[in-house]
């Protein structure tokens, strides 16, 4: 019979052929082309771990992650909700291109197609990526792993709530923006995925505003600084506005990331300023939520990159920008063995010590109690719930009744100090607390290195408003960490040796 | 005859592949369905441990899916209110005991049967917590009364989440989807039969549990469960009556302190005979219903009694003035021994002896114990069970531990020991249980600081079943004696 088929083409071999065409190659070669576009999950990589750190994903872009032109267009769009022009107005940093232009994402930002979009959100290297100045008229360095000093954390969430509030969010403004900056969209993006995208966003960011609305009526963070766990208990949706009141107003520093092995070995320190947990990975994936990662999109194998970077990463040395004199340094070592070591480590270099990374009771340390307080018990065994089903399920986070003893690796780029930031300098934490700067400027990025700290008495430079923290609102103590066995009663002279010897941290 | 022979052959395939393909989906129908996994060795590798987190078989029917449970307080977290007032935290602020690091509080179990699922164990009503003073983690007795657990707030919350609109496939599996992985199978299940499935069962239960809604009742508040009204509504089925008998949860350590053969009766009003028949009653109540496992079920029951018959009451970890507990136990041999440590302990004495609050003994009666034992002779269990009598009175308690019994008598209507031997028209008219922050002067637990407030439920004395009157014995010593006293009962 066969032998028959093929000898004399029947008509209907052909009208069979046609029809196949048309409801199988055709539909599935377009279904393949969609599947191909939509159907793509490709972060954008870096093979070297320091450009991975600053640019690489943690996974956030899946859940959170904005369109790569949408991101581009608001600061355009609604220029009226941010200090300045672009990104670089909260403070974030942007590297430089050969020609001098800045580049097209801040560091800090990593990309990633999801779903048919190029998609952008934060990553680590957000918070903790900054820039120093040697002095007014120097260009800034670029320091990875320090504090994001002049990160206006508060104020990125708030431009991203306002602007999809706000009426100009839509297909209409946005689009045209998008063309202005020579998006050069192909049919399919400009007709259905971007408006679809601008849409959905919209929606999604504005479904997100409830749960932060408790951002917008805290007290200013300022730049450098973030409400670590009251965020944190976003992700449990927790009914914030019922929340005890002396639970918020918890502004804390961001935390320098730099040679985490040492507080991983020999021992576990107690981490976090208030030490609520031991355990460096779980520390990382608790932060990532910070990034937007959720437990089934989290990308393990990418942040396992970051965390291999951060385990042996080092500060840079503060005589590469600054001299140090050996001599009055000299002298200093042998007072900060006395009066900081047990708590604080050797040197910048060796963690031993007796107390070092090991919670200090506050009412020994005395510091401001707002961040201690703003986490709970309540938020501790909701976070043992996270990751579960996973074999890192979170099992390490426990409420501490004080604050951690911290090393002091690279100290000089951990100002202002205290975990709320609220002492601008070294010298100025050597005082007792009634005579520390009642009010000062964040977000400077020039240096003092006398006093070791970044310049607080400037309120503002090259356009840009720098934000005065007032030590007397809640959350801004600067109390503590002072009398006779914190230093605070040395003599002048064995306090500037002192702050000599902590330059070489 | 070839054609023919093809189809057949073609047949034959045909049924040997849709006869395959129902026997594979039978056997995913019943791994994902229906399947028991043991739980994991943690859970039972010690004995507190397996009090605390294992399981007793009530995942069964009781249980709620795993993920359901998960994200409800996420999707519904205005629903967990105490007070009339929401309250932040999902269920821990509930007030369960819950371990840092563990998964679930103490009392809830975890088990795969088909699917995870959620449900209680014993140590949910009776894990006692405990603090030092503020700055302190707790510290979790097990066995004792759990006097910060909102056990109504629980029971309300699942019902008031089931009936939320919102309480539907495509919101729950959003949020879902946003904390873990599920594979299709997994998906499907979730989708179109587990959600749809627990929310028809969980708004059954409201109908069950009509009484707790009652506007004309006060709320049970942390601590507290009208338990007799429990059994009576769901082992026996009997119709609502105006009955309130809110009681503390009774510390359950060193059971083998009760004697039938002594005339010792169990539970507050003497109505159960032996620890056996109390265990299996209260375990049949976690689950919900004859258990599905006969011989697992009875098993259980009886390592519970022998883990609770030996386990000791817990010490006093603070420090005891010796010289004032000694002065003060000459008070106790002639003020309180004669109820406390003799013949009496453990047997019910009269109310009108007593007069304490009358609420508890009227929930329940000697009808509702024949049928009672009806019920669960006719779920083949054999036990001593509930006490077909008349009851008189409340048990004279036995004092092993009473340190930690905090709240105290049976409603928990006075805070402190110390204020228990004050007349009654001076104890505390209004405070606030289940703050676990411990009073070592008073000796019970802190009740009326701000964070108590903030944090327990509020108590008036005034309302039903609530009553701090009677057993007004020693109150007439003198302040010295009363101090000396209250050190001494530290020691019990």
């Amino acid at each position: 019979m066969n032998e028959e088929f093929e000898q004399t083409p029947s008509p209907w071999k052909r009208r069979f052929l046609i029809l196949l065409v048309i409801t199988v190659v055709i539909p599935g070669f377009i279904g393949l082309l969609l599947l191909k576009r939509f159907g793509e999950d490709i972060p954008v990589d870096y093979a070297s771990p320091v450009e991975h750190f600053k640019y690489g994903s943690t996974g956030g872009e899946h859940e959170m992650g904005f369109p790569y032109w949408i991101w581009k267009a608001l600061p355009e769009v609604c220029p009226q909700y941010l200090p300045g022009k672009g990104y670089q107005s909260l403070g974030m940093v942007y590297e430089k291109k050969p020609d001098g232009s800045d580049r097209d994402l801040p560091i800090g930002t990593s990309q990633r197609r999801y779903q048919g979009v190029d998609r952008v959100f934060v990553n680590c290297a957000a918070c903790h990526v900054s820039t120093v100045r040697t002095a007014a008229n120097k260009p800034a360095t670029i320091v990875l792993g320090m504090p994001a000093a002049t990160f206006n954390m508060k104020g990125f969430e708030e431009f991203f709530f306002r602007c999809a509030a706000d009426p100009k969010f839509s297909k209409e403004y946005i689009l045209p923006e998008i063309e202005k900056q020579g998006a050069n969209l192909d049919l399919l993006d400009r007709t259905l995925v971007y408006p679809i995208a601008i849409a959905i966003m919209r929606d999604r960011v504005l479904a997100l505003a409830g749960r932060f609305d408790w951002v917008f009526k805290q007290r200013e963070w300022g730049p450098g600084r973030v409400d670590t766990f009251n965020s944190a208990k976003v992700i449990f949706n927790f009914p914030m506005a019922h929340l005890d009141p002396k639970e918020f107003d918890a502004p804390a520093d961001f935390p320098s990331i730099w040679r985490q092995r040492q507080r991983k070995e020999p021992k576990e320190m107690q981490l976090h300023w208030d030490g609520n947990n031991t355990t460096v990975e779980e520390r990382n994936k608790s932060a990532a939520f910070g990034t937007g990662t959720t437990p089934p999109t989290i990308d393990i194998e990418r942040i396992k990159r970051v965390e291999a970077w951060i385990m042996d990463a080092e500060p840079p040395q503060f005589s590469a920008f600054f001299p140090v004199d050996r001599g009055i340094a000299a002298q200093g070592a042998p007072i900060y063995q006395k009066y900081c070591a047990t708590c604080h480590g050797a040197s910048g270099s060796d963690f031993s010590g007796e107390y070092v990374g090991t919670v200090e009771p506050l009412a020994k340390i005395g510091t401001d109690r707002r961040r201690l307080d703003s986490y709970t018990t309540t938020l501790a065994v909701n976070q043992a719930t996270l990751y579960a089903g996973y074999p890192w399920r979170f099992t390490h986070f426990q409420k501490t009744h004080g604050y951690a003893n911290m090393p002091l690796d690279g100290l000089w780029l951990r100002a202002p100090y205290l975990h709320n930031g609220s002492v601008p300098s070294l010298r100025d934490l050597l005082e007792p607390a009634a005579k520390r700067p009642k009010a000062f400027y964040r977000g400077n990025d020039v240096y003092d290195p006398v006093k070791v700290g970044f310049v607080s008495n400037v309120t503002e430079a090259g356009g840009k408003k720098f934000f005065r923290l007032d030590t007397a609102l809640p959350g801004n103590g600067n109390g503590g960490h002072e009398g006779k066995a914190y230093g605070t009663e040395l003599s002048a002279g064995e306090k500037a040796a002192l702050v000599e010897f902590l330059k070489t941290f | 005859m070839t054609t023919s022979c093809s189809c057949k052959t073609w047949l034959k395939y045909a049924a040997l592949a849709l006869a395959a393909l129902a026997i594979i989906g039978g056997m995913i129908g019943y791994d994902r369905g229906f399947r028991p996994y043991p739980q994991p060795d943690w859970v039972t590798a010690t004995p507190e441990m397996r009090f605390k987190y294992g399981s007793i078989g009530a995942e069964n029917d009781a249980g709620v899916p795993y993920w359901i449970f998960y994200v409800l307080p996420r999707i519904f977290p205005e629903k967990l209110t105490q007070d009339g007032l929401v309250v932040p935290g999902g269920y821990a602020s509930l007030g369960v005991s819950w371990e840092q690091g563990q998964e679930l509080p103490i009392g809830f179990t975890q088990k795969t049967i088909g699917f995870a699922r959620v449900a209680n164990n014993c140590a949910v009503c009776h894990t006692t917590s405990y603090r030092e003073k503020i700055d302190s983690n707790p510290v979790f007795v097990v066995g004792g009364s759990a006097h910060t657990t909102n056990v109504e707030g629980f029971f309300r919350y699942l019902i008031d989440c089931a009936k939320d609109p919102r309480f539907n496939a495509d919101i729950l599996m959003a949020e879902i989807n946003r904390v873990t992985h599920l594979d299709w199978i997994d998906q499907l299940l979730y989708r179109f039969l587990i959600i749809p499935i627990t929310k028809k069962r969980l708004l059954e239960r409201e109908a069950q549990f009509a009484w707790i809604y009652r506007k004309d009742f006060p709320e049970w508040g942390r601590g507290r469960d009208d338990a007799m009204n429990l059994t009576k509504y769901f082992m026996i089925k009997a119709p609502m009556d105006d009955t309130f008998g809110p009681t503390d949860m009774p510390s359950v350590w060193n059971l083998k302190k009760y004697v039938w053969e002594k005339g010792h009766r169990m539970n507050y009003a003497g109505d159960s005979n032996d620890p056996y028949s109390v265990i299996m009653d209260s375990a049949l109540g976690v689950l919900g219903a004859p258990p599905a496992n006969k011989a697992d079920f009875l098993d259980q029951v009886k390592w519970l009694k022998d883990y609770l018959s030996a386990l000791p009451p817990p010490k006093y970890p603070f420090p005891i003035n010796a010289a004032r507990a000694a002065a003060g136990m000459t008070v106790f041999d002639a003020h309180c021994a004669a109820c406390h440590a003799s013949e009496k302990t453990g047997t019910p004495l009269p109310l009108a002896d007593v007069g304490t609050d009358r609420g508890r003994l009227d929930s329940w009666n000697k009808g509702a114990a024949i049928k009672a034992n009806q019920v669960v002779k006719e779920m083949g269990l054999e036990r001593k069970g509930l006490v077909e009598e008349d009851l008189i009175g409340y048990v004279a308690p036995f004092l092993d531990g009473i340190w930690l019994k905090a709240p105290y008598l049976h409603n928990g209507s006075v805070p402190t020991l110390r204020d228990l031997l004050e007349p009654a028209a001076r104890r505390p008219k209004l405070f606030w249980r289940g703050y676990d922050v411990y009073d070592q002067t008073k000796v019970g637990f802190v009740s009326d600081s701000p964070e108590a407030k903030r944090v327990g439920t509020r108590l008036d004395t005034a309302s039903k079943g609530g009553s701090n009157q009677g057993h007004e014995f020693g109150t007439g010593l003198s302040a010295s004696e009363k101090d000396a006293l209250v050190e001494y009962l530290k020691t019990l």
